[in-house]
C-alpha cells in the first residue's frame, strides 16, 4: 500500500514511517503541518493516510479538516486519523458523508503493530476502523431510537464491535463464538436497523452510520 | 365620575406626600430656626450667648444627616420604584481572639458590645458619604422641600384667607386654595430627581467599592488558581509519574532477563506496554480537565456540541457560531460552567432532555441550559453553584436559576466581554 504519514511530532512521524514499512508498506509521503497535508493528498492520492488532528500553524483541528476538505474533493479517500484524544463530535463529522474508508483511533494503538496495520488496511478496503473508546461513549451516550430499542444485547454487542472495524470472524474470536452465528446477528440487526442488500462491507459502514445518527 | 374620581385620589395622595417631603426636609433647617431662636431668647447682651445655638446647629445636622438622608432614600424608592444606593461603608468582620479579646479592624476591645461601638464609629467617622449627605439636606430644603411647600402654603393662605371679611384677603384665601389643589398631585415630584443626583454615591465612593469587590474577587481567582495547580500536581505525582517510574523498572528487569529468561522479559514488556497505556489514559483524562481539546482546536461553539454528545441525556445545542471565538478564559469559564449545569441536570435533577443555547447581546456572550428534570435546585454554601458563580464574578458574569419544584430549571449565564 501507499500510505501518507501526517504527524507533526518528529519522533512519532519518524516512528510510525520505520513501523509501516517494517510491515513491508510504502510510506510515499510525510507532511509535518495542515497545508502540506491537503497538498500531499490531492498530489500522491495515498491508499490510505495516516493523520493526526492537531497541526501547526494553528495548532487546532488543521489535520481534520485538511481530511475532510480532501474527502470533499474525492470520495471515499481512505483516511485514518490518529489522535492523543478521540471525540465522538469529530468521529461523526468523519463519517458523516456515509463513504466509508474511515478510521479514528488513538495514538496508542500504534503500541501493536498488528492492530494499527490491520486498521490501516481495513481502511484502504474502504471499511472503518473506530476507537473502542468512541464506540463505547456511543453505546451509552443519548437515548436510543426506537429502530435500536428492538436490538437485542447480543446483537447490540455486535454491532459495537462491527463499528469498530472488526469483522465476523474477528467479531466471533471476542463474543466466543461461531463466524456464522456472528453472519445470522448481522443479518438480523442490518434488517431490523432497515438496512437493505447490497455489497456487505458498505452495509457494515451504513449500520454505524445508522447507530451515530439516531 | 371616574375621572374626577381619580384626579382627587391623586391630588389626596400628592398632598399627602408633599407635606412628608416638607417635614422630611425641613427638619434640619428647624434645627437651625430652633438655634436661632434659642440665640435671640438668651439675650445678645451675654457674649457667650451664640455658643450654645452654634453647637445645637452643627451637633443637630451632622446626627440628622443620615437618618434624613435614609428616609428620603426610603420614600423615593417606595413611591417612584427609583432605588438609590446608599454606598455607605460596612463594618468589617469581628473576630475573637484566643486572648478573649475582639479585633475589630482597628483596635482590640475587651467585650464584643465595645469593639462593635468601636467600629461602628470609626467607620461612620470616615465615611466619604458623611459629606454627600451634608451636601444633600443643604440642598433640599431650598430645591424639592420649596417646591413641596406649595399645597400646604395653598391650604394655609385658604384656611387664614377666607376666615377673614376683607376682600383682598378673601381673594388670596381663594388663590391659595386653587394653588393647593392644583399643584398638590406634582409639587412632591421633584424629590426624585434632586435625590438621584445629590444622593447617589459619588464616583470616587463607587470606584472604592469597586476596589473592595475587586480585591475580594482576586483573592477568590488566586485561591482558586493554587488549588487546581495543587490538584494537577498531585494528579501528576500520584498517577502518570509513578507509572512511568514503574514503566522504567520494567524495562530496566527486563533487560537484565533478556538472556537469561526470555519468557519473563516478554511477560515484563507486556506489562509495560500496557502501563503505557494506562498513563496516557491518565493524561489524556487530566487534559481534558485542565482543557477539553475540541475546546482549544474548535472553539466554545463546537466544544459544547461535544459536550453535548458525550452527556446521558438528549441534549440539543443551538449556538450563533460566527461569533463566538471569545477569549479563551472566557470560553473555559463559560464550557466548565455548562458542563457543570448539565452535570446537575443528569445527576440531581433526573432530567432526560436538555436545551442549551449561546447567544450574544450588546453586553457580552449569554449562555443558557434548561432542562425538563424535577427542579428545586438551589445554591448551598460551598456547593457547586456558588463555585459557578464565583468563577464567573471573576469577569464580572452572572448566573441566575430558577427552578421552581416540579422543574423545569433554567440556568442563565451571562459574561460580559468587551471583545464582541
Amino acid at each position: 500500500m501507499r500510505i501518507l504519514v501526517a504527524e507533526d511530532l518528529y519522533l512519532l512521524r519518524d516512528g510510525m514511517v520505520r513501523l509501516i514499512e517494517a510491515c513491508g508498506h510504502q510510506v510515499v509521503a510525510t507532511a509535518a503541518t495542515g497545508p502540506e497535508t491537503l497538498d500531499a493528498l490531492r498530489t500522491w492520492r495515498p491508499d490510505v493516510s495516516v493523520i493526526d488532528v492537531r497541526m501547526p500553524p494553528t495548532q487546532s483541528d488543521e489535520g481534520l479538516r485538511a481530511a475532510l476538505t480532501a474527502r470533499a474533493e474525492v470520495p471515499g479517500l481512505p483516511v485514518l486519523i490518529l489522535s492523543q484524544h478521540v471525540e465522538q463530535l469529530y468521529a461523526r463529522e468523519l463519517l458523516a458523508d456515509g463513504s466509508g474508508g474511515i478510521g479514528y483511533l488513538l495514538k496508542e494503538s500504534v503500541f501493536d503493530a498488528d492492530q494499527f496495520v490491520g486498521a490501516l488496511e481495513r481502511v484502504a478496503a474502504g471499511g472503518t476502523a473506530m476507537d473502542p473508546a468512541v464506540i463505547a461513549k456511543l453505546l451509552s451516550s443519548g437515548s436510543p431510537d426506537r429502530a435500536f430499542k428492538r436490538l437485542t444485547d447480543r446483537e447490540f454487542a455486535v454491532l459495537g464491535l462491527m463499528a469498530e472495524g472488526l469483522s465476523n470472524q474477528a467479531i466471533g474470536r471476542r463474543l466466543f463464538l461461531s463466524e456464522s452465528a456472528i453472519g445470522k446477528y448481522t443479518t438480523s440487526l442490518f434488517g431490523k436497523l432497515g438496512i437493505t442488500d447490497d455489497e456487505d462491507g458498505n452495509r457494515r459502514v451504513r449500520a454505524v452510520l445508522a447507530y451515530l445518527n439516531k | 365620575m371616574g375621572q374626577l374620581g381619580l384626579w382627587v385620589v391623586r391630588a389626596a395622595v400628592g398632598f399627602g406626600r408633599a407635606c412628608v417631603v416638607v417635614a422630611v426636609s425641613l427638619l434640619v433647617p428647624a434645627v437651625w430656626a430652633a438655634a436661632v431662636a434659642l440665640g435671640i431668647w438668651w439675650g445678645a447682651e451675654n457674649p457667650w450667648s451664640w455658643l450654645l445655638p452654634v453647637v445645637l446647629v452643627c451637633v443637630g445636622t451632622v446626627a440628622l444627616s443620615r437618618p434624613v438622608c435614609r428616609i428620603v432614600r426610603l420614600l423615593v424608592a417606595r413611591w417612584t420604584a427609583t432605588v438609590i444606593p446608599d454606598g455607605y461603608r460596612q463594618p468589617g468582620q469581628l473576630t475573637r481572639l484566643s486572648t478573649g479579646f475582639w479585633w475589630n479592624g482597628f483596635s482590640y476591645e475587651r467585650t464584643r458590645r465595645d469593639a462593635l461601638m468601636d467600629q461602628k464609629w470609626r467607620t461612620r467617622r470616615h465615611d466619604p458619604a458623611n459629606w454627600r449627605d451634608l451636601r444633600f439636606i443643604a440642598i433640599v430644603p431650598f430645591t424639592a422641600g420649596l417646591v413641596a411647600c406649595a399645597p400646604p402654603a395653598g391650604v394655609v393662605a385658604a384656611v387664614l384667607g377666607l376666615g377673614r371679611s376683607e376682600s383682598v384677603a378673601r381673594l388670596v384665601g381663594v388663590l391659595g386654595a386653587v394653588l393647593a389643589v392644583a399643584a398638590a398631585p406634582y409639587a412632591w415630584r421633584p424629590i426624585e430627581p434632586v435625590a438621584v443626583r445629590f444622593l447617589r454615591p459619588s464616583p470616587a465612593m463607587a470606584l472604592a467599592d469597586r476596589v473592595t469587590e475587586l480585591t475580594a474577587q482576586r483573592a477568590d481567582t488566586t485561591v482558586a488558581q493554587a488549588a487546581e495547580i495543587r490538584r494537577i500536581e498531585r494528579d501528576l505525582h500520584d498517577g502518570a509519574q509513578a507509572r512511568l517510574v514503574a514503566l522504567g523498572l520494567s524495562l530496566a528487569t527486563a533487560r537484565r532477563l533478556m538472556e537469561t529468561d526470555p519468557d519473563q522479559a516478554k511477560a515484563l514488556m507486556r506489562d509495560a506496554q500496557a502501563g503505557a497505556t494506562a498513563s496516557l489514559a491518565e493524561l489524556r483524562e487530566l487534559i481534558r480537565g485542565i482543557s477539553p481539546p475540541v475546546l482549544s482546536e474548535r472553539g466554545l461553539a463546537d466544544a459544547v456540541r461535544a459536550l453535548a454528545l458525550d452527556i446521558p441525556l438528549d441534549v440539543s445545542v443551538s449556538a450563533d457560531d460566527t461569533a463566538l471565538r471569545l477569549d479563551p478564559p472566557i470560553e473555559s469559564a463559560v464550557y466548565f460552567g455548562l458542563a457543570e449545569l448539565l452535570t446537575n441536570a443528569v445527576r440531581h435533577a433526573g432530567a432526560s432532555r436538555a436545551r442549551v443555547c449561546l447567544t450574544r447581546d450588546d453586553l457580552g456572550i449569554v449562555a443558557e441550559v434548561e432542562d425538563d428534570g424535577r427542579g428545586g435546585a438551589g445554591e448551598r454554601a460551598g456547593g457547586g453553584l456558588e463555585g459557578l458563580r464565583r468563577r464567573l464574578a471573576v469577569f464580572d458574569g452572572t448566573l441566575e436559576i430558577t427552578s421552581p419544584p416540579g422543574g423545569p430549571t433554567r440556568a442563565r449565564m451571562a459574561v460580559p466581554c468587551e471583545s464582541l
